[in-house]
């Protein structure tokens, strides 16, 4: 083996292959691919609350269950909140999405403002859903009224968590993209935060077919 | 083989305890992940040790009922979240990078934060003793007895207990995500994925089943806390949950973990038995794909734990929990094979490494009589599945773990440990081991139930107690010795040199400790064998 | 590219789980026993997830490693 007699300083911990922002193998990049992993592993989180909930609603002879306050059964109101929500975080998916397209055709002035719109969207879906906990709250549905209220603050608690999370996301990868950290040749941190949006939007698709869209059941007696 | 290494000057705030605490090399890391296991390894054994010393005759002499619940809880709570998967996590953090000729890990970072999140989890566990108890509903924290509130006086404990696997789950998380882009987009080039050591594959899988299992007992978690802190009701039966659904997605994720506890072990001893056999891996890809078959069918036999509650489709996971015997079975024969006809290098390596291979035997054989679903009626919840567990997790991970621990500390720190310790160590702590556990065998089938306090004084089992007892202090003498050793060797040790096992991979192709890039330059690889291949001047053979 | 190399191939990993998950909600229902239901639903539910999960994670990780 040959003796290495160089003896060029180097700093002590500089790993000049793990900090490359373009990668020894193609494919996706090194943080593209760990937002992607990540996002496989929030699946199954969501997969543990949606077993518990189908588990729960299958053990239930009536559901939506029915609510000692008015005497009825829980009633999820899709306007004048949450049929809006939906519909704005659909739209905030596809301003996130152009606003990748932008930066990939370097582009900065329109990944500004399509990042800029995607957060407010992201914004405002949280208000609303806020909105709507309040009204639902007042009608008697909480996490303490049952295993109906519990489940639903429980996945649409922790869906409006990751809403949040993703928000903040966008936001840091908007202040870079304003200090202009990020062009054609590098938006990696784009890229990983527009993926998460997307799976918060598929997410809560799914959550709204689930909780407001599927049929309920009665006893058949 | 001499090479000489680049010595930078550093400036002073790099130097001792900051660098350390500060440090994203995956090498610190690595150890500080072992030192944080071997802390609570300790802490965890003293309460094991309060276990037996209450076991030992029947009647209750220093415990009350409370307390030791709470002992046993956090005992496999220790053993489990603290010691085993951070300990192979840690092994792992080290040795991935480097027998994958990379410089470290691809997000440096984050792999700091998983391993800073560890010592402040163990605290928020710690702080149960000390601010009104500790959870005391077993490690499985089952509903409806964790949700009890005024379980006696157990303060805050039990939701200490579920912040603290919340972090511990995330640390794992992150982990196996850093595992998974490292090892698929760092290898030095020549490094295919079937070139890759078995050590790295069996990381591979674990970090699949770490990335897939953990989020579903973050999510049981989290519904548990729910119930006991917000008035929801998902395992309240009285108002329309299911406690039994906690123990479901619980298991989902607990029986994959069985095998994040013991895979990386057995990438460990598949290392150190070719090394010390003179012989490649028996058939190597055999094991990758009994590895990936354990990986998957370990996701299908959750229920196993719970036949008993007569919830259970039973033929379903019984067929499957006896599936699991296969692929084990096929890398039993392949360690054996390995060593058949070697030339075998009897240090303390290798025979921690045998010590794993016959214990973890004994324990995968009393585990297929639990998979039995009659036998498991007659079994559950008493001795005989803490025999089980105990075999295979101390018998298989915590051998393992010992064997990797001597194999590469020379590695790690550029001297050799005292064999003749070492071998008093494993004589002490093999017999030991088989002191405590082998009876409780006898003690389950006896009809002896676990997770009590006391036990009656004409049921039979005064004897055979007392020596678990009289076994579990031999077990703490053992690590005495293994303590002893350490500081020996770090103090005085032989220098170790490069490659003082004639190693088979990378790591070996390296100075020890490895300078903070990891190589200066690599051989060429050509096979699973590159440093071998290099030694023996051999050209590709595949 | 060799077919083993190929991630739409690769994702086919998450189709075990499927099918499994598919076996585990069939039997007990073709069989009759309905009493055990609810733990019919969470674990078909979990190894549904588990099987689109492990799908997205095999093709991930061979589509960003394919230039071998």
């Amino acid at each position: 083996m040959a003796m290495t007699t160089d003896s060029h300083p180097l700093p002590i911990e500089h790993n000049p292959l793990a900090s490359m922002p373009h990668d020894t193998h193609g494919g996706i990049s090194n943080p593209v691919l760990g937002m992607l992993l990540f996002i496989t592993s929030e699946v199954m989180f969501f997969g543990g609350l949606f077993a518990a909930y189908f588990s729960i609603r299958a053990n239930a002879a009536q559901w939506p269950p029915i609510n000692t306050e008015t005497g009825q059964p829980f009633q999820l109101a899709i306007l004048p909140f949450v049929g809006p929500a939906t519909i704005l975080l659909i739209l905030s998916s596809v301003t996130c999405q152009y606003a990748v397209w932008m930066i990939r055709a370097n582009d900065r002035t329109r990944f500004l403002r399509a990042m800029s719109v995607t957060v407010v969207l992201g914004a405002i879906f949280l208000l609303f859903q806020g909105i709507d906990y309040t009204i639902l709250g007042s009608e008697g549905l909480t996490l303490s009224s049952g295993t109906y209220g519990t489940t639903y603050y429980t996945l649409t608690g922790f869906h409006g968590a990751h809403v949040f999370g993703g928000v903040i996301m966008l936001s840091v990868v908007l202040y870079r993209g304003m200090a202009g950290q990020f062009s054609a040749k590098h938006y990696d941190a784009v890229e990983a935060a527009s993926l998460y949006w997307h799976f918060v939007d598929v997410v809560w698709i799914l959550l709204f077919s689930l909780l407001y869209l599927l049929p309920g059941k009665t006893p058949t007696t | 083989m001499a090479t000489t290494t680049l010595t930078p000057t550093i400036p002073a705030y790099r130097t001792g305890l900051y660098a350390w605490l500060t440090t994203t090399d995956h090498k610190k890391i690595g150890i500080m992940y072992v030192i944080n296991s071997f802390v609570f390894f300790f802490i965890g054994g003293l309460l094991a040790l309060g276990v037996r010393s209450e076991l030992a005759q029947p009647g209750l002499q220093y415990l009350t009922d409370l307390q030791y619940n709470e002992f046993f809880s956090m005992h496999a709570t220790f053993m489990i979240f603290l010691f085993v998967i951070p300990m192979l996590a840690g092994f792992g953090n080290y040795i991935v990078p480097l027998q994958i000729g990379a410089p470290d890990m691809a997000f440096p970072r984050i792999n700091a934060l998983s391993l800073w999140m560890l010592p402040l989890a163990g605290i928020l566990l710690l702080l149960g003793f000390v601010t009104g108890g500790t959870a005391a509903a077993g490690w499985t924290s089952y509903a409806p007895l964790s949700e009890d509130r005024p379980l006696a006086a157990t303060g805050y404990g039990q939701d200490l207990w579920i912040v603290a696997l919340v972090l511990i789950g995330t640390s794992s998380i992150l982990g196996s995500i850093n595992f998974l882009v490292t090892m698929f987009k760092m290898r030095a080039p020549g490094m295919t994925l079937f070139r890759m050591p078995i050590m790295v594959w069996t990381v591979l899988v674990t970090s699949v089943l770490v990335l897939m299992a953990t989020p579903v007992i973050t999510s049981a978690l989290i519904m548990l806390f729910i119930d006991r802190n917000y008035g929801g009701s998902f395992f309240d039966p009285s108002r329309g949950g299911d406690a039994i659904l906690y123990q479901n997605i619980f298991w989902f994720y607990s029986h994959p973990a069985v095998y994040v506890m013991i895979l990386p072990a057995m990438g460990m001893v598949s290392e150190i038995l070719p090394v010390f056999s003179r012989k490649p891996l028996f058939g190597y890809k055999a094991f990758i794909f009994a590895t990936a078959a354990i990986g998957a069918l370990g996701f299908s036999v959750w229920a196993h734990h719970m036949f008993t509650t007569g919830a259970v489709y039973l033929p379903f996971f019984s067929i499957m929990t006896f599936l699991i015997a296969v692929p084990t079975g096929v890398k039993m024969f392949n360690w054996v094979f390995t060593m058949w006809g070697g030339q075998l290098m009897l240090k303390t390596p290798l025979l921690f490494a045998i010590g794993f291979l016959t214990m973890f035997l004994i324990g995968g054989i009393n585990g297929a009589f639990s998979a039995s679903v009659p036998v498991d009626f007659a079994l559950h919840d008493t001795y005989w599945v803490v025999a089980h567990l105990h075999y295979v997790l101390f018998g298989g991970s915590v051998f393992g773990v010992m064997a990797g621990f001597y194999y590469w500390f020379p590695k790690m720190t550029g001297k050799m440990m005292n064999e003749t310790l070492g071998k008093a160590q494993f004589v002490v702590m093999f017999i030991g081991f088989n002191l405590t556990f082998f009876p409780m065998h006898e003690l389950g089938l006896a009809g002896m139930p676990r997770r009590i306090a006391d036990y009656s004084s004409t049921a039979g089992w005064n004897d055979l107690n007392l020596l678990a007892t009289f076994g579990g202090f031999t077990i703490a003498t053992s690590m005495v010795l293994f303590l002893w050793n350490v500081f020996v060797s770090l103090r005085s040790g032989e220098p170790a040199g490069e490659d003082p096992w004639e190693g088979n991979t990378l790591e070996w192709a390296t100075t020890s400790p490895p300078p903070a890039y990891n190589f200066d330059h690599l051989p060429e690889i050509r096979s699973e064998r590159p440093v071998f291949d290099a030694r023996h001047g051999r050209t590709a053979t595949h | 590219m060799h077919p083993l190399r190929h991630p739409r191939n690769a994702a086919l990993v998450g189709i075990i789980f499927i099918v499994i998950a598919f076996v585990f909600w069939v039997v007990p229902t073709v069989a009759g026993l309905t009493e055990p239901y609810n733990l019919v639903a969470a674990g078909t539910t979990m190894l549904l997830f588990l099987g689109v999960a492990m799908a997205i994670m095999a093709y991930v990780l061979v589509a960003g490693s394919s230039d071998e």
